[in-house]
């Protein structure tokens, strides 16, 4: 075996302890460096910043615990932006593990912060199985769909819920996203009832969606951490996502030096393997 | 019979579903009924999320019975699915540990377990994918080497380490990426895929409507 | 972030650490915790749907509107059950049926009318360049390459017609276009996974670590 056959063949728990290591050093020896910010976000808070304060704003959290490193940045930074423009947030979640659970807590987090009263400033809607159906019910009244919150209070108990009959006392939809439900939001509400929305999206979802904001449908996205990141620094709270992003830096440089370091090896060890006849 | 009226059944409904998109839901009759159907319908598809815990309860209960091999992470399983089920169905009047809402047994041990153990277990494909990236991602051909390419210049993009060195190869090289690959060639495809993909979706209800396609109604 | 006590962090750490393991092989401890985490998915739909589907969209409006007519999806959700059994299972059709048929019904328009039309149409209206650049040639290019990689990708996947000729051709350049949006693809993937360990790294390092550090 020659040594680039050697190098292919390294056992993989080498290469595990190596990303563990380029990921633990940033938080260690922080670097901070700059975050430029992708037209896209600046769409997005472009967007929320010229939404009228004590407008509504429907706000998904549409995903599970798996993608909360992308996403949860991503719904508190909304979370600050929004209510420090006093408008209304009325949160939803899509998924059945662990959706709810997630809106609770990030939600009432965020309001006590900003001394936001529940019912008045938010309502947490909760979740309700089959979501094509669920956004499509909720057209005609949200109460069709939700009879009560996420609670049990009855939506008719809930001042804010007063003025928020249906998609058309709705302003704009913030989606925070980690699978399809992002597709139907605008398939289904986007293009039936108007509403205008943008997406923070999972990275994996991201490219997608590009083809949604190139069609208008959608007001600007947030791609992966990195969006989160971004949208962090433009609201002026940099957290989780923004102190990842030293992290992120070090572990792509590594796997961009791990493909090339194969493909090298690929190819050498293909030469060394003709000149040893065995090729 | 027990076949047509599933059959019936689903014409019925997907008929009523899609001839009120053509009306104003809220002031028509059939804007009325489409509400209820679908109202219904979140009602029915939610006891459809509890059909794989009385599968997985089944499954662990007879190898528990059996004393299979493993029966004891069996009996974990069970006991886990008690544990979270249980307090949460009892009302929260009765004491705040029950039921869903914050400081309920259920939210506790939801937050502090299973958060974590779900946030883990995905945030373990990363290894997976450098190693993966590491022995598979060749350019063994004209076409994988465009793939290698795009797939690296994305990634020094994406951070901002790699973003600052592609300033210092031109200054507008990380804009022409976004407009370029994401906004240009990304766009272009992923908006054909979309409309391919939208096309087919729509056919299938059709098919489904139509009973042309059953097979959601399995054997017998 | 919400705040937890230490024993508490104690709690997450080792569960984390519990499931990283698996890395290094296949252990105990691992076993351990999938066969509780299997187990709480499980229970978490149960208080799921007793609490949201059972009393908020059932009980509640029964007892409070009177809409006893609610009880007829009630019923035909728990036929869902008899697909549990051999001799029954005929019996859940009709309930799922009706959710299959009424979904379809809001594919079928939405489908069309919210993704197949918009996307379609704005093909073939000029570009906006993103970060709001007015000149004419970014926006002829990024035109042309839209236009060109909807059509090509379209003819790459879904004509089943034989690549020949200039069908073959525009098949090629579809599949230059599918490599740079996979190569994309890709990289967004890498990133998705990266963030998802860096979540839990800083899970580890600033809340566990700095709880237990002080920091």
């Amino acid at each position: 075996m020659g040594f680039w056959d050697k190098i292919a063949a390294i056992d993989r728990r080498w290469i595990y302890l190596l990303c563990a290591i380029a990921v633990v050093i940033p938080f260690i020896v922080p670097v901070s460096l700059p975050v430029y910010t992708t037209p896209e976000t600046q769409q997005v808070y472009d967007t929320i910043e010229a939404l009228p304060d004590s407008s509504v704003v429907m706000l998904t959290y549409d995903y599970y615990p798996s993608t909360l490193a992308e996403t949860e940045p991503m719904s508190r930074a909304a979370l600050h932006h929004l209510f420090s423009k006093d408008i209304k947030v009325v949160t939803i979640s899509n998924i059945p593990l662990g959706g709810p659970t997630i809106a609770e807590r990030v939600t009432r987090d965020m309001a006590a912060r900003y001394d936001k009263e529940y019912g008045v400033d938010y309502v947490n809607l909760g979740y309700k199985a089959n979501y094509v159906a669920v956004m499509k019910g909720m057209g005609t009244a949200i109460t069709n769909i939700f009879p009560t919150d996420n609670s049990g209070t009855r939506l008719s108990e809930l001042p804010l819920m007063q003025d928020v009959k249906n998609y058309e006392d709705i302003d704009f939809i913030f989606i925070v996203a980690d699978n399809a439900t992002a597709d139907y939001w605008v398939a289904i509400v986007n293009s039936q009832y108007g509403v205008p929305m943008c997406c923070g999206a999972t990275a994996v979802m991201a490219p997608k969606m590009y083809a949604m904001v190139g069609s208008g449908q959608l007001q600007g996205l947030l791609g992966g951490m990195k969006g989160a990141a971004e949208y962090e620094q433009l609201v002026g709270h940099p957290d989780r996502a923004l102190r990842g992003m030293d992290a992120q830096s070090l572990i792509h440089l590594l796997i961009i030096a791990l493909v090339i370091l194969g493909n090298v090896g690929y190819f050498l060890g293909g030469r060394q393997r003709r000149e040893m006849g065995q090729l | 019979m027990r076949r047509t009226a599933p059959v019936v059944t689903a014409f019925v409904a997907g008929v009523l579903v899609t001839i009120s998109f053509f009306f104003n839901e809220q002031k028509t009759l059939i804007g009325s009924v489409q509400t209820e159907i679908l109202n219904w319908v979140t009602i029915i598809f939610g006891f459809a999320l509890t059909l794989g815990v009385v599968s997985i309860t089944r499954v662990n209960f007879n190898k528990i019975k059996r004393r299979q091999e493993g029966w004891f992470y069996s009996l974990l399983v069970l006991v886990s699915v008690f544990i979270m089920a249980i307090p949460s169905i009892l009302s929260s009047s009765w004491s705040p540990l029950f039921g869903r809402a914050e400081g309920s047994i259920y939210d506790w041990i939801w937050v502090r377990f299973s958060e974590p153990m779900m946030a883990t277990m995905f945030a373990m494909l990363a290894f997976y994918i450098a190693s993966a990236a590491y022995r598979a991602f060749r350019a063994r051909s004209a076409e994988a080497t465009l793939l290698l390419v795009t797939a690296l210049l994305v990634m020094l993009w994406r951070i901002p380490m790699g973003e600052w060195l592609l300033k210092q190869m031109h200054t507008s090289l990380p804009d022409w990426i976004n407009v370029y690959v994401m906004n240009g060639f990304n766009l272009a495809v992923q908006r054909g895929i979309i409309i391919g993909a939208a096309l087919g979706a729509a056919s299938m209800s059709l098919r489904i409507i139509l009973g042309i396609e059953r097979t959601y109604m399995g054997k017998g | 972030m919400t705040t937890y006590s230490v024993f508490e962090l104690w709690i997450m750490a080792f569960v984390t650490l519990a499931i990283f393991s698996f890395l290094y092989k296949d252990n105990p401890v691992y076993r351990l915790v999938e066969s509780i985490f299997a187990g709480l998915s499980a229970g978490y739909y149960v208080g799921l749907v007793w609490d949201t589907v059972i009393l908020q969209q059932v009980v509640t409006p029964i007892e409070t509107d009177g809409e006893w007519w609610l009880l007829l999806p009630a019923v035909l959700g728990f036929l869902l059950f008899s697909r549990l059994t051999r001799k029954y299972s005929w019996m859940s059709r009709v309930p799922l049926a009706f959710v299959i048929g009424a979904t379809s019904g809001i594919y079928l328009t939405s489908q069309l009318q919210g993704l197949v039309l918009p996307q379609i149409r704005t093909t073939f209206l000029a570009q906006p360049v993103p970060g709001g650049s007015t000149d004419p040639g970014m926006m002829i290019a990024l035109s042309s390459i839209v236009v060109i990689g909807v059509i090509s990708t379209l003819i790459y996947f879904y004509f089943s017609h034989e690549h020949k000729g200039a069908l073959g051709v525009t098949a090629k350049v579809g599949i230059w276009f599918i490599m740079i949006s996979f190569g994309a693809h890709f990289g967004y993937t890498v990133m998705a996974r990266v963030s998802l360990l860096i979540g839990r790294v800083q899970f580890l390092v600033e809340d566990w670590i700095g709880a237990m550090t002080g920091g």
